[in-house]
């Protein structure tokens, strides 16, 4: 995400129509005479390279598979009628994975967009009529891409060409059923992998005014979902493990490394040609919340633009994962302590993967490239992505607190659509993972516990795209829900994660309701088949956590049904 | 001191009026954008101060989103030509630079695009490098320094400030900058190959009209009148609004010979937005077209609004210099040129100033600086028509020869009032 205004505190809060200043009131100091050079602009609008999540997981529903999606083009707002968002053609979007540790990607998927628009010049209409397949001639503005793959730095093949984009989601009447046009937009490959790239709902929920008190402000107005009712741009894809994990075996080599980019062709000027080769990264995504929480100020561009090889060469950054600000300002705020530094737990959690081989501080062996059975340790390089242990099997009741929730399956394992990222990173940030301290009163977190839009149950499992205006009540048609990936849709062979060693145990609150303080206790939690081929490792997380459970608010919305692939759109 | 306050406050009325009727149009492409099932882009850059201001109003302590706010209404400034965005720009900069002073990148980046504008190009210029000792990694930072530098003259500079922000952010603003160093060069092919990236790039209406715009001049600027067209008619597709595509289609509807229609969108554009420029260029034509006392109005506003931008605390004595000229005031013009060229070597400086001694009859002195506004290697019909005239009047009959028929032969329409001259000169040097 390079353009940090998009999903930081600063560019937030429910968009106001424009209110143009239209009656001028006074003179300032420039006259209109002002522009007798060229100006050109500089601070251009360039939605369609920001990255605002990106999410890996297990396939619930499909054993040996692992989705990644990535999402562009924050705050898409609906508006049913005149708004579409098409994804760039000039430049390239890209899911990366590292299998070996060494920050550099050995898998790379690269999605390409071309326009077909058969608008001619004389028509902005987006659609002519009722939009009823993806090739309807009624649909004048189209995409379609390419997906290419490269593994082990090898060159790229293609995957597929022309494959369809599923289009904005320009209103109900234009697009009566968008059920079905979302359906035709997953494509299957050879391989077994499923691809898809269109609109969906913002899967990200969380209060973004949580980031205020980086600005004077304090948690007391939360749990509104800032993103309700946006769209994004998504790219998603399911792959089998072997295709991903390291040397192809996913049994001695569990753990990967995922992040995204944005990347447009590099141009020089400097010599006589125009060309050059190669590419430029204009944004790139791991963990969420990364440009919020982690990265300073001034240093987010250079994040960036940099690939993660160099992380552990930017000193400031690595200074400042070891030193973060939120806790120094919940300190100030609410007089709670900030965790002693260096903070190696927040290292383990952005730059190395948990694991013990890496001498930082939580003693558990979850989700680093370090655990991989054939790594060559010396090649390892700190780096922020987003890690996944491929062999812990999803649970029929996931835990929006992740792994901080007993859930193992969830943040910062991977990162699942319905993981709570903001209130486990706060507590994270708090310390949960080192001095097994919750903080009370930031147990309520944002405030926002789930998206306002189910899930689906199936690949791409993001909710349809919203209609209607984001100030009135859009959405999709589908309730909130808590858990709702695949909770009845899990195979039968799936595990759920061995966290039945402590069962939780409620102790008694001593808060008030409004505030509800979380209980803690000691849980012994076990990674089932964490580390090669030994069968059920026992590893003791977070050496005495606390488990948090608490009040959950009341959601806005009731919960509704998981959509079914024959559910209407309207 | 009076009087000349008066005379101000009349002018500020009628540019008043101007940006009003700006708002107006606006309006009038809302109503476009508003038919059932159109599908135009959103105007995100419009967006994005009211989403500023909202967060403001719950955060005031928010300097990112101050200085987001601040550069948000210097691309209005830019895009609508209303001057009034620019004290509120500065005023939500310097907001954001006093509640976080210090490593404030983002600010010093806005106030640096606000000194450019101002035509303070050498304060930009070290604004952009403050910003660069904070964020190192800046495309926007270069950006500004890019700008100041170019309009410093100084493009051994220039280049490698753009060559960062392509290398840091390919993307719109860099395309844009990249290309017009390339037109600086001669370059044009490049140039309008840079040109077309950043029209790909451009998402927002105003910003795919100022992609038009440009490949609309770079087709002006080697003759090709009915591409030209086709760019400046596509570009006011995407947003009816946006100025200088009526100076574009009005200069080519002059050099077509409509100069009834050619009037016309002179006289609107001016009406709407009185940049001495623009005013400069209607007076040309009125008096090509045989009225010189309207002519001689348009010089009167232009005067007024140099003297406006003055009073404001901007500097542009190149604009004084090119009225001065008009109004052959030859002495006047060749003082003010010379203050500017003390200021920045940039080409168009040189070019006027060349232009200028030529004018006052110091064309021994002329040369060197006529000579100097090419020296990049810029192809511009007006630079080669100055630098023919000049030639002309030192006796140099062969190198005015060569470069008046250049001039011609770059762009033949490159003035409705020079042009002629330019060929008559040539008809009088007759042959080899």
């Amino acid at each position: 995400m390079r353009r940090p205004t998009a999903r930081r505190v600063g560019a937030v809060t429910v968009a106001l129509g424009v209110a143009f200043a239209g009656a001028v009131a006074a003179l300032g100091p420039i006259d209109a005479g002002a522009s007798s050079h060229r100006e050109a602009p500089l601070i251009a609008a360039d939605p369609a390279v920001d990255n605002t999540d990106v999410y890996a997981f297990v396939s619930p529903d499909r054993p040996g598979y692992v989705t990644f999606i990535a999402n562009f083009i924050p705050f898409e707002e609906p508006n049913g009628g005149p708004n579409f968002y098409p994804f760039a053609t000039d430049a390239t979007y890209n899911i990366k994975v590292d299998s070996d540790g060494d920050a550099k990607p050995d898998a790379v998927f690269r999605w390409t967009f071309h326009n077909i628009d058969k608008r001619g010049g004389n028509t902005f209409l987006y659609n002519n009529g009722p939009v009823t397949s993806l090739d309807d001639p009624n649909l004048l503005f189209r995409q379609t891409y390419t997906l290419e793959s490269s593994f082990g730095g090898r060159p790229f093949h293609t995957r597929i060409a022309n494959a369809p984009v599923a289009p904005s989601r320009v209103g109900k009447a234009s697009m009566p059923n968008y059920q079905q046009l979302r359906d035709q937009a997953v494509t299957t490959l050879p391989g077994g992998w499923k691809t898809f790239a269109g609109q969906a709902d913002d899967p990200f929920f969380l209060d973004l005014r949580v980031f205020d008190l980086l600005y004077g402000g304090d948690l007391s107005e939360t749990g509104q979902d800032t993103l309700a009712g946006y769209n994004v741009n998504t790219i998603a894809l399911q792959v089998p493990f072997q295709d991903v994990a390291m040397n192809g075996d996913p049994v001695r080599n569990p753990n990967i490394g995922v992040w995204s980019t944005a990347e447009r062709p590099r141009v020089r000027i400097s010599g006589q040609s125009t060309g050059g080769g190669g590419w430029v990264q204009v944004s790139r995504l791991g963990n969420p919340l990364v440009n919020e929480v982690v990265v300073p100020a001034n240093l987010k561009d250079a994040f960036n633009s940099l690939p993660p090889d160099r992380d552990a060469s930017i000193a400031p950054v690595v200074a400042r994962v070891k030193d973060p600000e939120v806790p120094k300002l919940i300190q100030a705020i609410y007089g709670l302590p900030a965790p002693a530094t260096p903070r190696n737990d927040l290292v383990e959690i952005f730059l190395t993967g948990i694991t013990t081989k890496a001498g930082g501080p939580i003693k558990a062996d979850l989700n680093s490239q370090l655990n991989n059975a054939d790594v060559i340790s010396s090649s390892f390089r700190p780096s922020e992505m987003l890690r996944l242990n491929l062999s812990i099997k999803p649970t029929a009741t996931p835990n929006r607190l992740g792994v901080l929730g007993g859930d193992l399956q969830g943040f910062p394992n991977g990162r699942r659509l319905t993981d709570d990222v903001v209130d486990i990173e706060l507590q994270a940030l708090e310390g949960a993972a080192q001095t097994g301290k919750l903080v009370s009163a930031l147990a309520k977190g944002d405030g926002v516990d789930a998206n306002d839009n189910a899930f689906s149950s199936t690949f791409p499992y993001l909710a349809l795209p919203n209609v209607g205006a984001v100030n009135k009540g859009g959405g999709t048609g589908a309730g909130a829900q808590t858990n709702a990936i695949g909770a009845a849709h899990v195979q039968p062979q799936t595990q759920a994660p061995s966290s039945s060693a402590a069962p939780a145990e409620r102790a008694p609150s001593t808060a008030p309701a409004a505030v509800s303080r979380p209980s803690t206790h000691n849980v012994g939690l076990t990674i089932a088949g964490a580390t090669g081929g030994a069968g059920v490792a026992a590893l003791v997380l977070l050496g005495g956590a606390w488990f948090m459970r608490r009040r959950r608010p009341v959601p806005v919305t009731p919960p509704g049904p998981v959509p079914g692939p024959d559910m209407q759109d309207h | 001191m009076v009087r000349r306050r008066i005379v101000i406050v009349g002018l500020g009325a009628l540019l008043l009026t101007g940006a009003g009727s700006v708002v107006g149009l606006r309006h009038g492409s809302d109503h476009v954008a508003a038919a059932p099932a159109a599908a135009t882009p959103v105007d995100r850059a419009a967006d994005s101060i009211a989403r500023a201001q909202q967060r403001l109003r719950d955060v005031p302590g928010d300097y990112d989103s101050w200085a987001a706010l601040g550069g948000a209404y210097l691309e209005r400034a830019r895009v609508t030509a209303d001057p009034t965005y620019y004290p509120k720009a500065e005023g939500a900069l310097r907001r954001s630079l006093i509640i976080h002073r210090d490593g404030n990148a983002t600010a010093l980046i806005g106030l640096g695009a606000l000194a450019n504008a101002r035509h303070d190009f050498a304060t930009a210029r070290d604004l952009a490098r403050s910003a660069l000792r904070i964020d190192s990694y800046s495309a926007d930072a270069y950006g500004v320094l890019a700008d100041a530098q170019t309009q410093l003259g100084n493009a051994a500079a220039a280049t490698p400030a753009v060559q960062h922000m392509l290398d840091l952010r390919p993307g719109l603003a860099a395309y844009a900058r990249a290309s017009y160093d390339l037109e600086l060069h001669g370059r044009l092919t490049d140039a309008e190959s840079l040109m077309r990236r950043a029209l790909d790039a451009a998402v927002d209406p105003a910003d795919i009209a100022f992609c038009r715009y440009q490949l609309g001049e770079l087709d002006w600027q080697t003759g090709r009148l009915e591409a030209a067209s086709a760019e400046y008619a596509a570009g006011r597709a995407a947003d009816p609004s946006y100025l200088p595509l009526l100076e574009g289609q009005a200069k080519v509807a002059a050099a077509l010979g409509r100069t009834g229609e050619a009037l016309a969108g002179y006289a609107d554009l001016t009406a709407r937005y009185p940049a001495p420029m623009y005013l400069l260029e209607y007076a040309d034509l009125l008096r090509a077209a045989g009225q010189p006392a309207r002519a001689d109005d348009q010089l009167a506003l232009a005067d007024a609004a140099l003297r406006l931008f003055a009073a404001n605390g901007g500097t542009d004595d190149l604009g004084t210099a090119q009225l001065a000229l008009a109004q052959n005031r030859p002495a006047d013009a060749v003082r003010a040129a010379r203050h500017e060229w003390s200021r920045r070597h940039f080409v168009d400086v040189a070019d006027v100033l060349g232009w200028a001694l030529h004018e006052a009859g110091s064309d021994a002195q002329a040369l060197p600086d006529a000579r100097r506004a090419s020296a990049l290697g810029a192809r511009n019909a007006g630079y080669l028509f100055h630098l023919g005239m000049i030639e002309l009047s030192l006796g140099k009959k062969a190198d005015a020869r060569r470069d008046l028929s250049a001039a011609l032969a770059l762009n033949p329409h490159f003035s409705p009032r020079y042009a002629p001259v330019a060929q008559a000169a040539l008809d009088r040097l007759g042959a080899p």
